[in-house]
């Protein structure tokens, strides 16, 4: 995370002293100087200044709090310290409101030890909180991109497939192994049917499915992760202590692993491993991100998941209905053929479209549509739903003009 | 200046220590039963472990509990490492205990309240435990039904009418939601985690809902090096189970009072 600094001072002798100070005390900062309020606006609108050293008197009648007032209104966060050759002047309490955290005196002690361990004092100080804010961003622009792509996920799973587990569990890894930094990661699905059944699968990174031995699931590294309520960082880690745990082939040889459940529902359990971080391995930091990624993941899932179960119903009422319609023929083969679903289906299809809340259509309107498609066909052949699909479509790029959408 | 002249107290004192008491060969657990409410045992392992260790232990028993039905049968498996990590902690510090394994919590890693009530009453009235490990917490969103909150503090309290003594885990971890039953402390001990240069060292640190603090690492499972109060809680169990074995008679609040001056009069066990 790179370190952002603007020196603002009228004088170009200070501005080139400050700034070869800055870049052979702390190589990695990013240090810009300019040398009136309006360059250092423009600066701080197109990059996140952490902290600006400022001059007290910038000439012009312009000074170096009054700059940081508007300085504040493009970044918040940012603090100050200000260099001034009159302190008794500055108005502290104001000041410390407005974000200035340190005052340097041009006539006293300013010198490459004194002005690189005030800024180093400062940025190390609010190292933590921008780490933090940046955190939330990531984790807002993952969660904003996850609203996104939800809508969608429902809509096509209404007459299509659900979008793929492995494609919510790729974009959810990916995330994750960016943010900690891991070399490598996977996903761990358990999942009991309402019958008692179990079933396990791994995940990896790509969303392919990893091979997992039939080890029972309560050996497993996930299954002692489960126990605990935080991240579990094992950046230790030794194969000779596991103790009443077997691994699985994706979990042996790794150097260090941090792990995490998703609380995606009752019958499903999931971990996300992260494996073989550089020296020293995974940091509180990345417990933290991965925690907060676990919950917004853990949504991801927990669709995904229920669009499954949302066709596993659909599914279900189909069965059931066939067998119905087979007991029925045979009761009454003489019965004249009827080309509507029985109300069974129906009804049992309803159930299983309202059980997904998020639904664009209602169930009603997505059956009628759905009957009215399958009648078509079996009365006219695919080549009348290829000309309904045309006449929908056209219908939309008529509605498309008229109200303006694209 | 006058000398404080010694009281009854400073006696008691003198004789209770560290050294006297875990020093003495036989504070073993020897007659002690201890009951882990937690993901279940795996049995071979320990046996395995402790066999090799020239310490072989006692037949691990137990049931495994679940949100409806009868206790079923143990297999001498856990449904997950958790718990074989907190037994293998109880039976390093005390290897003569008997003990039994409740398993609560199945596969998914959670469990119902009931599920707990119904193990602990399994513990006193079948098993006829004098200690119990709760390495486990009830985070408080699920108590918010009165009700239940009430069914299981009366099942704590019963523990302790019954003379059996409850060590439940701390707060596990969470800065804002009280967690229960370590919340429900005075008639349990409730414990916390620190690091201390010797298992059998603890600390008594007295604050909201938490009165002890003990080692908080394990030995067993890869996890058992991540410091946590599921592993500081059986240390205080086991250290409880050696003190029993050489007085099995005490009384939960005399448990609770030797610990105390155990700590005061090793002149305050250092915390790392």
């Amino acid at each position: 995370m790179t370190d952002t600094v603007l020196i603002v001072d009228d004088e170009e002798s200070v501005r080139r002293t400050f700034q070869e100070w800055l870049a052979s005390a702390l190589p990695g900062a990013r240090v810009f100087a300019v040398p009136d309020a309006e360059s250092a606006l423009r600066v701080a609108n197109a990059n996140a200044v952490d902290l600006a050293v400022l001059d007290w008197n910038l000439g012009s009648g312009s000074d170096g709090l009054r700059l940081l007032e508007d300085l504040v209104e493009f970044r918040p966060d940012v603090v100050a310290i200000l260099v001034t050759g009159f302190a008794h002047q500055a108005t502290p309490l104001d000041a410390l409101r407005m974000g200035v955290r340190d005052y340097l005196d041009k006539n006293q002690d300013l010198n490459r030890d004194t002005f690189v361990s005030a800024v180093r004092r400062q940025l190390d100080r609010i190292r933590p909180s921008k780490q933090q804010r940046e955190l939330n961003r990531r984790l807002a622009a993952f969660r904003e991109a996850v609203d996104k792509v939800l809508p969608i996920v429902q809509t096509s799973a209404a007459f299509n497939d659900p979008v793929p587990l492995p494609e919510a569990v790729k974009s959810l890894l990916r995330f994750v192994i960016r943010g900690t930094k891991a070399a490598d990661g996977a996903l761990i699905v358990r999942h009991t049917t309402a019958d008692g059944a179990e079933s396990t699968t791994a995940y990896g990174s790509d969303g392919e499915t990893l091979p997992t031995p039939t080890i029972p699931f309560g050996r497993s590294l996930a299954a002692s992760v489960i126990s605990f309520q935080e991240p579990v960082a094992l950046n230790d880690f030794d194969p000779k202590t596991l103790g009443p745990v077997e691994l699985l082939p994706f979990e042996a040889n790794r150097s260090c692993i941090l792990a995490a459940t998703l609380p995606v529902g009752s019958e499903t359990v999931v971990v996300v491993e992260l494996f073989d971080k550089a020296a020293p391995g995974f940091t509180d930091e990345d417990r933290r991100l991965l925690s907060s990624a676990a919950e917004v993941g853990a949504d991801l899932l927990r669709q995904a998941v229920a669009e499954r179960q949302t066709h596993k119903l659909l599914f279900d009422a189909v069965d059931a209905a066939l067998e119905a319609t087979t007991n029925l023929s045979e009761a009454m083969p003489a019965s004249p053929p009827d080309d509507s679903p029985p109300p069974a289906v129906i009804e049992r299809l309803k159930e299983g479209l309202s059980s997904d809340s998020n639904a664009v259509a209602d169930a009603d309107t997505t059956l009628r549509l759905v009957e009215a498609v399958r009648t078509l066909a079996l009365k006219h052949g695919p080549s009348a739903v290829d000309h309904c699909i045309r006449v929908v479509n056209n219908l939309r790029k008529l509605l498309d003009e008229l109200t303006g959408v694209n | 200046m006058t000398e404080t002249l010694p009281t009854v107290f400073d006696e008691i004192f003198a004789l209770l220590t560290p050294e006297s008491i875990f020093r003495d060969a036989r504070a073993t657990g020897e007659g002690v039963a201890v009951a882990v409410i937690d993901s279940g045992v795996e049995r071979s392992v320990l046996e395995e472990k402790f066999r090799g260790a020239g310490t072989p232990i006692l037949t691990i028993e137990g049931a495994v509990f679940r949100p409806t039905g009868p206790a079923l049968p143990y297999t001498g498996h856990q449904s997950s490492p958790h718990g074989t990590t907190v037994a293998d902690i109880i039976l390093t510090l005390a290897p003569r205990v008997k003990l039994y394994s409740g398993d609560v919590f199945g596969p998914t890693g959670s469990c119902e309240v009931e599920t707990v009530i119904a193990a602990l009453r399994h513990a006193i009235d079948v098993w006829n435990v004098k200690v119990v490990n709760l390495s486990l917490g009830v985070p408080e969103h699920k108590l918010q039904q009165l009700p239940r909150r009430q069914q299981l503090q009366r099942a704590i309290e019963e523990a302790y009418f019954r003379d059996v003594l409850v060590f439940a885990a701390a707060h596990n971890e969470h800065p804002l939601t009280r967690s229960y039953p370590a919340a429900f402390a005075p008639p349990l001990i409730s414990v916390d985690k620190g690091l201390f240069d010797d298992p059998l060292r603890f600390a008594y640190k007295l604050r909201e809902q938490v009165e002890f603090q003990a080692h908080g690492k394990g030995y067993l499972g890869p996890l058992a090096r991540e410091p946590a109060t599921s592993w500081a809680t059986p240390h205080l169990a086991g250290i409880a189970a050696r003190i029993l074995s050489l007085k099995p008679d005490l009384k939960p609040f005399e448990i609770k009072t030797i610990l105390y001056w155990l700590f005061r009069s090793a002149d305050g066990a250092r915390v790392i």
